[in-house]
């Protein structure tokens, strides 16, 4: 049984003061069943994920107490993509109709404080300074700038389409383009990577109506079928965040492994995907996953950013929505959002920054700590 | 398991400065006012193993991919009874002029 996306929901994503995260998270399914024209009722079961904004099953409590299967789905920042792999399995199987996939967050200002017990670490680690993601974005793309020979003006460059194509979406967060000065002389974070290059923490949710295909058309008249979802973990020797040592072994991240199955398992290869949303925790992810998602070379993507290969006018538009720099990163939602705007792009319906030429079929890709990958390809 | 001399000494694989004071768990004896930025990188061992470390250089111009580094003790902060609390870290080994 194929599986079709049939609902788009979302609670836009930076601050909300008013609202907490399961009200966010409420909101966004709330949007994608009147989207799919069906009731809660009708929903068989529920995958639903957050990081700090509650347990996602209350969402009951706000939508109807209709008995249905609601699993909670803690993946880190494959939550989503963990969430949405469990629905199309439900679907894949013949044993559900139709059922909902939410994700939702609520975090504090500023970087992440994640605590070292919960990644099989010692305390010693975190009070010594070394329990902070974003030194590990700085220091995996210092070394492929080293190796690969990428500038840091394709670090600005990334900035710069985020913000730009952020500015043309209304649920953004950052609405505003900056200039390559702006993003140039803004203060250093973690060497090589300064405040507009990261992306934030932030609020938001998101939510699809997934169901099986041959019954899609009766909920909205332009499906979008997941081809494909798998999430995949780390490889002994892959460079991963939360890394006291390295092995002499080297082994690639779990990215390529996701997106190597799930281009066999879609039967597609990276020169028939028409839009894609690869995460960008910072520019630098966007770029070295670029390559290990098997879309240019490694060294090559100095010369994509250089041609606008990858903006929304180029060959193969990447985060048209402006991605996790212009839309704050929600960890719970922030793998839906990734889908929800491929299916945006799919049906035509990207406005201001719809992608020309009809474009047939999409990708998404998250990454996240400790190591871990998921990547769906969608389909008209 | 064994234990394997892993040495003292190696080449910078890659670095990064940490330019604001972590949020908890970071726990030395430093206020935001006292605070210094300091680098971080893996140093890669003569039998392949890389390590993560702290690094005494907290500036873009005294790291660069490849330079010899070594060991040294550096004291974290004090702990209740007043005792120094001890890690590692790495600085470059030939001093910089």
């Amino acid at each position: 049984m194929d599986v079709a996306i049939v609902g788009l929901g979302m609670h836009p994503f930076g601050r909300t003061p008013s609202m907490t995260g399961l009200e966010q998270g409420a909101a966004a399914a709330r949007a994608a069943l009147a989207d799919a024209g069906v009731d809660f009722k009708r929903m068989e079961f529920a995958y639903g994920g957050s990081q700090d904004g509650g347990n996602a099953d209350s969402l009951v409590n706000l939508l109807g107490l209709t008995g249905l299967q609601f699993t909670n789905v803690a993946n880190g920042c494959a939550t989503g993509g963990s969430s949405l792999h469990g629905a199309y399995s439900a679907i894949k199987s013949g044993q559900y109709d139709i059922g909902l996939v939410v994700g939702f967050d609520k975090h504090e200002r500023g970087a992440f404080n994640a605590k070292p017990a919960d990644w099989g670490l010692d305390d010693w680690y975190g009070e010594t300074g070394l329990m902070l993601t974003t030194q590990y974005f700085g220091m995996k793309i210092q070394r492929y700038m080293h190796d690969h020979g990428i500038s840091r003006e394709t670090l600005i460059r990334v900035a710069e389409k985020a913000f730009r194509n952020g500015s043309l979406t209304p649920t953004a967060w950052r609405q505003t383009a900056l200039s390559w000065e702006e993003i140039e002389n803004a203060p250093m974070v973690s060497e090589p990577l300064n405040k507009f290059m990261f992306c934030s923490p932030a609020e938001g949710g998101c939510a699809l109506i997934v169901c099986r295909a041959d019954i899609a058309h009766q909920f909205h008249p332009r499906p979008i079928y997941l081809k494909t979802a798998v999430v995949r973990s780390r490889n002994y020797g892959s460079f991963e965040v939360f890394s006291p040592s390295q092995p002499p072994e080297v082994a690639h991240s779990p990215t390529v492994t996701a997106s190597q199955a799930a281009f066999e398992l879609a039967g597609v290869g990276p020169e028939d995907i028409d839009v894609a949303q690869l995460q960008d925790t910072e520019v630098g992810a966007e770029i070295m996953h670029m390559a290990e998602n098997g879309f240019c070379k490694h060294g090559d993507q100095e010369k994509w950013l250089a041609e606008g290969i990858t903006e929304i006018t180029g060959r193969l538009p990447v985060n048209t929505d402006g991605g996790c720099l212009a839309n704050g990163e929600p960890v719970g939602a922030s793998g839906l959002r990734q889908v929800h705007e491929i299916c945006v792009q799919l049906r035509g319906e990207g406005g201001a920054r719809q992608v020309a030429d009809d474009p047939q079929v999409g990708y998404t890709h998250v990454y996240g700590a400790p190591g871990i990958s998921g990547v769906n390809i969608l389909a008209r | 398991m064994t234990a394997a001399d892993l040495g003292n000494e190696g080449v910078l694989w890659t670095w990064t400065i940490q330019s604001f004071m972590p949020k908890t768990p970071y726990h030395t004896d430093e206020t935001p006012e006292t605070f210094k930025p300091y680098g971080v990188g893996y140093i890669e061992l003569a039998c392949g193993l890389k390590v993560e470390s702290r690094l005494r250089e907290n500036q873009a111009d005294q790291l660069e991919i490849g330079m010899p580094m070594k060991l040294e003790i550096i004291t974290v902060r004090k702990d209740d009874e007043g005792s120094d609390l001890l890690t590692f870290q790495f600085c470059a080994a030939e001093e910089q002029g």
